[in-house]
């Protein structure tokens, strides 16, 4: 057999499952969204071109949904990288012990989404939630967190923060471990203070490791369903609803296949731009 | 007590990254052990006062727990064996052999990795139901193995990369097919890869919940994450058992994080460090 042949035998395995469950999906899912279909009028569909799309852009729930999105983008991704740096920061310390950190860092990462919004729609409960129960301590009044839109929506962004900042601290660690102390040796013998080194020396060589954990973490914010549908169900009313959840309740739950499809091939466009981004930017690295 | 004393500083640092990492899995923990009367008790106690198992028995008797659990295991453990398996022979092909058009294979990984499940939802449930496949074990196996195939393919190519060519070129020389050379050369060498690997694999099908949701909803069918969710609209007051059966969902994943750590941190981490 020639390489070329072993090659390609070695590579069609993947291509097929990849082809059946990802790239033949994505096409199903083109051709649908131009089809007025749902399963609740009948079994055939008709097809009526771009209207989905017309109506999705004339939907107040959709720009709704995608305003939510948008948020949870912009306050979650900064609230981890932020959040993330300082705890990779606390765990690059000359610890003697290493594992306790390590799984410290691990354990959020590790623990399902669905899971991680029970319990903090725990944390947050008004009545035996652990978060009125400080608050009270503190002098504070009750807060009906999950019941608010404005306070679920806190909650639920404190809840992604919580649960996404450890990844980027495990990110950001390692690319805090690949900068040579002998820099930071210099820097002292050189005068200068701690603030100064961290500015001039760590910020500068860890800019790779951030910028990778942000576009990670922004393709998976814009995905966002979890968290909110364990906590919320997207409620009150539709405060906390995002585009992966609206996709969700209009084709499974409301059998609506054609609309639904279209609103699916809206958040796919939205990954799809920021990863070609992402694309980008490691090709430009390599160079 | 010396204020500035540096190892006081070095235990509170430890302190703050242990307590947020664990304290959520730990609050459950301690919420399961407590009867219901205590759960319902203003102030709230934060010290167990009278620690019960009655939770974990009412959790397996109320509910198919067991039978959850094992859904979970069967779906992570199929899409994990099939997932490495299908990735071990490509990571090899990728990384060894002259593969036309290598960099654009390697990109379209990368963005098959970024499709967003949500959208995959919609076409998967049509296709999965035209099969006849719904609320069948293959419907979540094969969408698993698919979405972790990326991550393990392109973590294998670097490990396969950085074994000798020399070794195999050697076992080639002395009377080896190249896939006699891969069996006996390459598999052992690249173990530790495969088996990262796998456990990235095992943790994100054990985590998923949209698509679990969507292709196996029935009650006999259900994986942990879809069958302790759905706790919320059965009960009135669903956290004693919730509790109990988070606690049971999350062994697992805990003892695989515990005993591989150092592996599954170098598994995350390696992407993002070259990128």
């Amino acid at each position: 057999m020639s390489e070329r042949a072993l090659a390609i035998w070695l590579l069609l395995p993947a291509g097929l499952l990849l082809g059946f469950v990802a790239l033949y999906p994505v096409v199903r899912l083109i051709y649908t969204s131009f089809f007025q279909f749902q399963l609740t009028l009948g079994p055939e569909g008709s097809f009526i071109g771009l209207a989905n799309y017309a109506a999705a852009f004339e939907d107040p729930r959709f720009w709704n949904a995608l305003k939510n999105t948008v948020l949870i983008v912009l306050i979650t991704v900064p609230g981890a990288l932020l959040v993330g740096l300082l705890l990779a920061l606390l765990a690059n310390l000359p610890f003697r012990v290493k594992w306790p950190v390590r799984l410290g860092l691990l354990l959020p990462w590790a623990l399902p989404l669905v899971f991680v919004g029970l319990i903090f729609q725990w944390f947050f409960d008004s009545q035996y939630g652990v978060v009125n129960d400080w608050i009270m301590r503190l002098g504070g009044e009750r807060q009906f967190w999950l019941f608010k839109p404005d306070l679920a929506f806190i909650a639920i962004c404190f809840t992604i923060i919580w649960k996404t900042s450890s990844f980027v601290a495990l990110i950001l660690l390692a690319g805090l471990q690949t900068i040579p102390k002998e820099l930071y040796e210099a820097a002292q013998v050189d005068g200068a203070s701690r603030w100064q080194s961290f500015w001039r020396i760590t910020l500068p060589l860890l800019t790779p490791a951030i910028l990778v954990a942000m576009i990670f973490r922004t393709i998976t914010a814009f995905q966002t369903f979890d968290i909110p549908y364990a906590m919320t169900k997207g409620g009150p009313g539709n405060a906390t609803e995002t585009l992966a959840m609206y996709v969700r309740v209009t084709s499974i739950e409301n059998l609506n296949f054609g609309y639904g499809s279209a609103l699916a091939v809206l958040l796919f466009l939205l990954s799809m731009v920021i990863t070609v981004i992402y694309l980008r930017y490691i090709r430009g690295a390599d160079d | 007590m010396k204020i500035n004393n540096p190892r006081i500083w070095l235990w509170l640092a430890a302190a703050i990254v242990v307590l947020n990492g664990f304290f959520p899995a730990l609050w459950i923990f301690m919420t399961s052990i407590k009867g219901e009367a205590e759960l319902t008790r203003i102030p709230i106690t934060y010290w167990p006062e009278n620690p019960t198992l009655q939770n974990y028995v009412q959790a397996f008797r109320e509910q198919p727990l067991a039978r959850y659990f094992l859904n979970s295991l069967v779906v992570a453990g199929f899409s994990t064996l099939l997932c490495v398996g299908v990735a071990s022979l490509a990571a090899y092909a990728l990384a060894r052999l002259h593969v036309p058009r290598r960099n654009l294979i390697l990109s379209l990984l990368v963005g098959v990795s970024m499709f967003p499940v949500a959208s995959l939802m919609v076409p998967l449930y049509q296709i999965f139901v035209e099969l006849g496949l719904r609320n069948t074990y293959l419907a979540l196996i094969l969408p698993h193995a698919a979405l972790s195939l990326p991550v393990a393919t392109l973590t294998l190519v670097s490990f396969f990369a950085g074994i000798p060519r020399d070794l195999e070129s050697a076992a080639m020389v002395d009377g080896s097919t190249r896939l006699g050379a891969l069996w006996h050369v390459v598999v052992p060498l690249a173990a530790p890869g495969v088996f990262t690997a796998a456990i990235l694999a095992f943790v994100n099908s054990w985590d998923e919940f949209l698509l679990a949701s969507t292709l196996l909803p029935a009650k006999a069918m259900r994986t942990l994450p879809v069958g302790i969710q759905l706790y919320q609209g059965e009960y009135v007051f669903p956290w004693p058992l919730i509790s109990a059966a988070l606690v049971v969902a999350l062994v697992p994943v805990a003892l695989v994080i515990a005993v591989f750590q150092e592996r599954v941190v170098g598994g995350l981490t390696q992407g993002g460090v070259k990128g």
